[in-house]
């Protein structure tokens, strides 16, 4: 019996699936975290045990998809659910662009290639394995663009809609995704250029036509006008109430994008901006234009991409406005490092061009020899960019791979987490999560309730009055890189001092970065 | 010298035209004045002018007596094949009307019958229709109310409400009631939930359907390649009906559009139905200044006066392979009837209806127009394909439903007793095992443009639907067998949920403006902030997604201008909540009537739509 290519998908997916976790079970175990996938540890902790405004919590907590899609996990571990999620979703989005790819050519050629991607390019197991939100960017970023090609093909609503659904699912992964609207601007217009029915063929030409004519020019305002609300009304809307909500239930419309409570970019870009200010090795600066030529670097088969596109205009632009969205990035974030996932999009967009367009390639011989090899550097590139990156995090998600070695990176958290969890469960602790979120992702699942965070209402009357609702206090000590992002820090002590002279605190346990200081009453 | 002869020196027929009608009169049966009269030879106003010029008046015989012994020996089909009816019996000779004397065959038939000779009364074949059908189509017009009440009382609307669905109901009020005076706050805040997330819910179901129809909007039903190979002497004879009432002012409008028709016109069996007490429209027919090409039937009074009675008597007179109804003011494409040919055609025999696209040829006249535009784009280019790709029963449209007419026949045809008689047979089909097609065709028809018309329209609708959705759900069980979980659920949520979303809309809205623009307090103590965000959420969300979903289908149809006006939709739907409320108030009081929508209000005319 001979097995359908679709059971044989399964089937590797399956097999990849198992890789994936195997990979992320056992870094995990070497201790391998990093500061996303500890967040949102920490949040599904509280969501799931803790006392308070637990389901402001749940609606704040940026980004919102992949924060809930760890939930399907925490069933297994709190720990783990994140590198779970993130296991099974690259599985995920293999099946997905591997289905894609069957559906378009009956060439395992193209399959030995994306297998060859998917097991051992080090961003995909980056990927997959670190409990990071880049398996969901890659799958609606591939499924954004996969509905835009297809639209741009057959000229039907359904996939303009598909794909503005798949804009909001990606602005719900990656906020910073919403700047990729700004590119489309122009571009829908040349979309309706190209979609208009004039015999003259080039851009230019056919946009001069069509502004010199009354009705044509009524036309393409009117057809520009409602490509435009078909792909960015959902967005919008989508980005508008959830801002709504946030101001509604956190008085700030940014709240999810700007409040340490609600996302962990906002303290890590901190962070990254006091290195950038700070540090003494010097590293090559991200200048702009250079970041294009880095994706090249990065990704070449997408050069292979814009050459099978060469002979429309707006497909082209299409495919050059990820570009502009990452200079756009650099430009407007321009003291944080860009992250190593908007480089990861170009490999998920290469690949669908390629998909797309392999077929009209008269010399597949060569063809094929060059994909082969492009893909043998990617494989290369992806591992130096991981070296050789500016964010620590990517670097030592490579030392742990390579070096099977424990991560003692959060040892200093899981140190003052294990001390939180020999403490009676009768204590209330005072800590501030917008800094010690690393911390809360190691606490006992029964020592949740014995903190005090500022989701809940007495965390404010725990920091001015702890001798009335705190046991314990959680101080980040001077050598903490976040130790100016916490009121709890040691400046409190001393102002509350200043305050509440007959308090005492005792030092009770101490870490490198953290105090934990009993209250004497 | 004889009609035909007589009408040929008068220059409203050639000689070739006679012969056609001869030829085709033996092919069919049918008499020669009725060829002539209906099928676009020559206006009423000619003949009647041609046969005064040779001294003959017509008489009038609306009050004539009769005698319905004499009547009895007489079945309506040939005295509406021949324009003729024999009266009584005075001075032994057959009184008789006729619309032209010298057809031989039924003055042969009244020799034959009574023994007699005949005295002929020349009169108006309308006359001569309207008194046939008043005074012998007694028989057909019972049929048509009560043929299926007979025959399958189970899927009549006849009666409204089953005993167990009244039993269900009235606990269910109990249920609430109790649940308020013994908790009036967690009793409110369970309604709260359930009501806003069944509104999310459905409109998300919604959503899905769009998706799923909108993915095969490339499909062409019938391309134009097959539709070129179809033979014109091959053609089925196809019959529509034109069920109008008070339609007096479209009547010239309806030729035009029926002219455009590309069909054999001696396969086309044309038949408008008009009410016995509708003078108006029949007058208009009668005072036509050119030929008409279809055949007036009178539907005797007889209650309910709904259009589905009306179909159901025009159906027993029915040559057709194929039927198809339109209404007076509707412009089909003008190549529908092949394509449907051709797509039944190729279709499995369970197919048994094929529903065309109904689009609005006034879009851009009114807000309301345009409104209109935006819900029917959705209902018919996405909804009724998702549907059907989902193979879940679809509620056909009100008109340019094609049916194979013996399979319709078989079916009961249409429920005279339920409003929207249309929804519910397309139900009734896939109960039975039958299935339906969407074909690309639209039928453009006349928006409603003025908002109490549009509200009268509506709330029939809506009651329909309630209707529709009560006698499927007598036996639920049965139901589930018979169209399977998939369009149990797809009924549930696509009929049933409809009336209900639009009940439920004005108290979602009500939370909505306490809670966030008046900020009253009162709402807060009874409901808790998560509860009031749900319901607020459900609300958003829900009116967002439905504002897409019209976008989506005006941007398929190219109407870009209009794209801005689904905003509006929420507004829209209040509009819809009204006549939620008065189609469930009449759906306890008045569940038989009809609301009548004025039709020919638009002051746009739009050309034919020929299909190139």
């Amino acid at each position: 019996m001979r097995i359908s290519r679709s059971v044989y998908l399964l089937f590797l997916t399956v097999v990849l699936i198992i890789y994936y976790l195997v990979a992320a079970v056992y870094l995990n175990n070497l201790g391998y975290y990093n500061h996303e996938s500890l967040f949102y540890i920490e949040k599904t902790r509280i969501v799931f045990d803790g006392v308070g405004a637990r389901l402001k919590v749940m609606g704040l907590t940026s980004p919102m998809i992949p924060f809930m899609a760890t939930f399907f996990f925490t069933n297994i571990s709190y720990t783990l659910a994140p590198a779970l999620a993130s296991a099974l979703g690259t599985g995920l989005l293999f099946f997905v662009i591997a289905s894609t790819l069957i559906k378009r050519r009956d060439d395992d050629f193209f399959m030995y290639l994306l297998l060859a991607i998917f097991l051992f390019h080090p961003g995909i197991l980056y990927t997959a394995a670190s409990g990071k939100s880049t398996y969901l960017v890659l799958m609606f970023f591939f499924l954004f663009f996969l509905n835009l090609l297809k639209f741009y093909r057959s000229n039907t609503t359904f996939h303009v809609s598909i794909a503005s659904i798949c804009l909001v699912t990606l602005i719900f992964c990656d906020y910073k995704f919403v700047w990729l609207t700004l590119f489309f601007l122009p571009l829908v217009l040349t979309i309706t250029i190209h979609s208009l029915n004039l015999g003259e063929q080039e851009s230019i030409f056919r946009l001069f036509l069509s502004f010199n004519s009354p009705s044509l020019r009524r036309k393409l305002v009117n057809k520009t006008f409602a490509l435009y609300i078909i792909i960015f009304a959902l967005p919008l809307v989508a980005v508008l109430c959830y801002k709504l909500l946030n101001l509604t239930h956190a008085s700030d419309l940014n709240y999810f994008n700007e409040s340490p409570y609600a996302t962990w970019n906002v303290l890590i870009d901190k962070l990254s901006f006091d290195q950038q200010t700070t540090n003494t090795n010097y590293q090559i600066p991200e200048i702009s234009l250079l970041i294009s030529a880095r994706v090249l670097m990065f990704c070449p088969m997408i050069l292979i991409a814009i050459y099978l596109f060469r002979e429309s205009t707006y497909q082209i632009l299409t495919l050059l406005t990820p570009f502009a969205f990452i200079e756009f990035l650099h430009l407007k974030y321009d003291k944080v490092y860009i992250a190593y996932q908007y480089y990861m999009v170009f490999l998920v967009l290469a690949f669908l061009c390629v998909m797309f367009k392999s077929q009209t390639v008269k010399n597949q011989k060569t063809f094929r020899l060059i994909l082969a090899v492009t893909v043998i550097v990617q494989l290369y590139t992806g591992w130096y960019f991981l070296k050789t990156s500016p964010i620590a995090e990517d670097r030592n998600f490579l030392s742990v791979l390579t070096k099977r070695t424990e991560d003692e990176t959060q040892s200093d958290n899981a140190d003052i987490a294990g001390y939180i969890n020999s403490l009676p469960d009768d204590v209330h602790i005072l800590l501030d999560d917008a800094t010690a979120y690393g911390v809360v992702a190691f606490v006992n699942q029964q020592k949740i309730k014995a903190l005090t965070m500022p989701y809940q209402d007495n965390f404010l009357s725990g920091v001015e009055s702890p001798d009335k609702a705190a046991d314990y206090i959680l101080i980040a000590t001077d050598k903490n890189l976040v130790t100016g992002y916490t009121q709890l820090n040691n400046r409190y002590l001393v102002s509350i001092k200043r305050t509440l002279p007959q308090l005492v605190f005792k030092r009770v346990y101490e870490t490198d970065n953290w105090i934990m200081f009993r209250v004497v009453k | 010298m004889s009609i035909p002869e007589l009408l040929i020196k008068d220059g409203f027929i050639t000689a070739d035209d006679r012969e056609k009608i001869d030829r085709y009169s033996s092919e069919s049966g049918l008499s020669f004045i009725k060829i002539a009269l209906t099928l676009g030879y020559i206006s009423r106003k000619n003949y009647e002018r041609s046969l005064n010029e040779v001294g003959i008046e017509f008489a009038q015989i609306r009050e004539m007596e009769y005698d319905q012994d004499v009547l009895d020996k007489i079945d309506l089909s040939f005295a509406n094949e021949h324009l003729a009816l024999p009266l009584r019996i005075e001075n032994g000779k057959v009184v008789t009307v006729m619309a032209n004397p010298d057809d031989e065959l039924f003055v042969d038939f009244i020799k034959f019958t009574y023994d007699l000779e005949p005295h002929i009364i020349i009169a108006s074949d309308l006359d001569i229709t309207w008194l046939s059908n008043k005074l012998i189509g007694e028989k057909y017009v019972k049929s048509s109310v009560f043929e299926l009440l007979k025959r399958d009382p189970d899927s009549s609307a006849v009666v409204t409400f089953s005993s167990a669905q009244l039993v269900f109901i009235f606990i269910l009020i109990g249920v609430v009631a109790v649940g308020l005076v013994m908790s009036f706050k967690n009793t409110s805040i369970i309604l709260n939930v359930i009501i806003s997330s069944f509104f999310l819910v459905a409109i998300i179901f919604k959503l899905f359907l769009a998706l799923v129809g909108s993915r095969f909007e490339l499909h062409q039903a019938v391309t134009k390649e097959e539709l070129k190979l179809t033979i014109d002497d091959e053609l089925p004879i196809y019959t529509i009906l034109l069920p109008v009432y008070k339609e007096d002012k479209l009547i010239k409008k309806l030729i035009w559009n029926l002219q455009a028709i590309d069909y054999p016109r001696h396969k086309l069996d044309v038949k408008l139905l008009i009410e016995e007490d509708d003078d108006k429209t029949l007058n208009a027919v009668r005072n036509l200044d050119f030929p008409a090409i279809f055949e007036v039937l009178v539907v005797p009074y007889h209650m309910p006066k709904t259009k589905p009675k009306a179909c159901n008597y025009g159906l027993h007179f029915a040559r057709g392979k194929y039927l198809t109804i339109y209404d007076a003011e509707d412009i089909p494409d003008t190549d529908q009837l092949k394509k449907v040919v051709s797509l039944f055609g190729k279709l499995p025999s369970e197919y048994i209806c094929v529903q065309s696209a109904l689009n609005y040829f006034n879009r851009n006249e009114n807000f309301l127009t345009r409104m209109f535009t935006l819900e029917y784009s959705y209902w018919f280019d996405y909804m009724l394909p998702g549907l059907d790709t989902l193979d879940i029963p679809i509620p056909l449209g009100g008109t340019s439903n094609h049916f194979k007419l013996q399979e319709l026949i078989d079916l009961g045809a249409w429920d005279p007793f339920n409003v929207t008689e249309d929804a519910d047979l397309g139900v009734r089909a896939y109960a039975k095992g039958h299935k339906i097609a969407i074909i690309n065709s639209t039928t453009y028809e006349e928006a409603n443009n003025e908002p109490f018309n549009w509200i009268r329209q509506r709330s029939r609708w809506i009651k329909g639907y309630m209707q529709t959705y009560l006698v499927h759900m007598r036996d639920p069980v049965k139901l589930v067998k018979k169209i399977g979980w998939k369009g149990f659920l797809g009924f549930n949520f696509f009929i049933g949920a409809t009336p209900v979303i639009f009940l439920v809309y004005p108290l979602l809205l009500t939370f909505f403006i306490c809670y966030i623009i008046f900020d009253l307090s009162s709402i807060r103590t009874l409901f808790p902030d998560w509860v009031l965000f749900m319901s607020i959420f459900n609300l958003m969300v829900g009116n967002i997604l439905m504002i897409y979903v019209n976008m989506m289908a005006v941007f398929k149809r190219r109407y870009y201008e209009l794209i801005l006006f689904a905003i509006a939709n929420p507004i829209y739907w209040l509009m819809h909540s009204i006549s939620a409320y008065k189609g469930l108030y009449q759906l306890v009081t008045n569940p038989f009537y009809w609301e009548k929508t004025n039709h020919g209000l638009s002051k746009v005319n739009n050309p034919t739509n020929v299909v190139k």
